[in-house]
């Protein structure tokens, strides 16, 4: 969570990483669920503003969020579970 | 401001550049009248044609003719031209103007270099203790002479390894036959003894900083490249803060007392360590990079060089791009004949 804190992330979803020049492009999901887990909201937390934000089943937002999760996981952006 | 006269070397901004260029440029902006003397090994050294950064150039002696002909080479520039200070940027000369650097304080042309035993440092054998002094890490390095020992240190470093020479050249290799290629490729054009090293995965991170002398540095600049050639030479590149990396930058100038430029490679891991693949005793290509961020590196050498006390502040802004790009011009073919025929223009 530390090196997702650190990012500097504008509205459009563009986000830099200042230690390692890194830069990412967040799509609108993507921008809303890293906004919620620099605030600490939990897994559910998420899915939940999730529901409410987007026009989504539950299985469907479930699915794509852990999707992402995992992208995260891959970038080094979240630490391994 | 003065118009002091200043020589730079390394103006082959050709597509694996010298430092010059970005040197020239740097001192430029800081003194718009200081005047720039090119000093070239080649008439077809492109700065030598760039009239409008630089303002008068020299053919060179090459540094393996001996230091007597580079000193007096120096010594007719200043008294034909005029002549304050020097900033060389290339390896393999500094070794000249390390030994002869009080001769020419004597003869008023001042320069601020790191000492011979801060040189020596560079060398990529020294690395792990550089590397410890600092508290970073350094990739397990291997120094070897014949095939037995190529084969020995590939069986500790794993596959790929990368396979260097002392001072220049630098390959990954795949296989053993692979590396025994690049052994001899190396040792005919560099001799022994040849590097076998570890490859560590992260990113590679670079900074640019010029020392005091006194443990004190006159600024850093950390950047990470963004787009490199295929001859590895940066294209685009974003300015960072590492604080590992400028911790370990902190403690190499104060630990060692560095005096002039330097930059310093590092790979920085996904488990958040640094690790030291290379320092370099001179400016990088991109120099430039640094004034146009803020902190203009050469200018503030150039003033320690003159006994100036240069500023000290480096809070540069982070996520500054820089760019390269390829430009060109058209000038007169007489120029050409000059440098070639005159050795200068």
């Amino acid at each position: 969570m530390e090196k997702l804190k650190r990012l500097a992330i504008n509205e459009e979803g563009f986000a830099f990483d200042p230690e390692t020049g890194n830069s990412f492009v967040l799509n609108q999901t993507g921008l809303f669920i890293v906004k919620k887990l620099r605030e600490g909201l939990s897994e559910e937390e998420i899915i939940s503003e999730i529901l409410k934000e987007f026009e989504v089943d539950e299985e469907t937002a479930r699915r794509d969020f852990y999707d992402f999760m995992e992208q995260l996981r891959i970038l080094g952006l979240i630490d391994n579970k | 401001m003065s118009e002091i006269k200043v020589a730079v070397s390394g103006i082959n901004a050709v597509d694996n550049p010298g430092p010059g260029v970005g040197v020239a440029k740097s001192i430029k902006e800081w003194n718009p009248k200081a005047k720039i003397v090119g000093l070239a090994y080649d008439p077809m050294e492109p700065g030598v044609y760039m009239k409008w950064l630089i303002d008068k150039s020299y053919l060179m002696p090459y540094p393996s003719q001996g230091a007597d002909a580079f000193i007096q080479r120096l010594l007719y520039i200043k008294e034909n031209y005029g002549l304050d200070a020097v900033i060389p940027t290339l390896d393999a000369e500094l070794p000249i103007y390390i030994e002869y650097a009080q001769r020419l304080k004597d003869f008023q042309i001042a320069s601020f270099l790191p000492t011979k035993e801060q040189f020596r440092l560079r060398s990529k054998e020294r690395l792990n203790s550089v590397a410890q002094k600092i508290g970073i890490k350094a990739p397990k390095t291997f120094s070897v002479i014949d095939y037995a020992g190529l084969r020995d240190a590939l069986k500790e470093v794993g596959y790929p390894a990368m396979v260097k020479g002392l001072f220049y050249k630098a390959y990954k290799v795949y296989t053993y036959e692979e590396a025994v290629e690049k052994f001899n490729e190396i040792v005919a054009q560099w001799g022994y003894p040849v590097l076998v090293q570890e490859v560590v995965k992260g990113e590679e991170l670079n900074l640019v900083g010029v020392g005091d002398g006194e443990g004190g540095h006159f600024g850093f600049l950390n950047i990470k490249k963004l787009w490199i050639t295929q001859l590895g030479k940066i294209w685009t590149g974003v300015t960072i803060r590492n604080p590992k990396m400028i911790s370990a930058a902190e403690n190499f100038v104060r630990e060692f007392k560095w005096r002039g430029a330097f930059e310093l490679e590092c790979i920085y891991t996904p488990e958040g360590e640094v690790y030291l693949i290379e320092i370099n005793p001179r400016f990088p290509a991109w120099v430039y990079f640094a004034t146009g961020a803020g902190v203009n590196l050469p200018a503030r050498l150039l003033m320690a060089s003159l006994g100036e006390e240069p500023p000290r502040d480096w809070d540069y802004e982070v996520g500054k791009l820089y760019v390269r790009f390829s430009d060109d011009f058209v000038t007169d073919m007489g120029l050409f004949q000059r440098i070639s025929t005159y050795g200068e223009v």
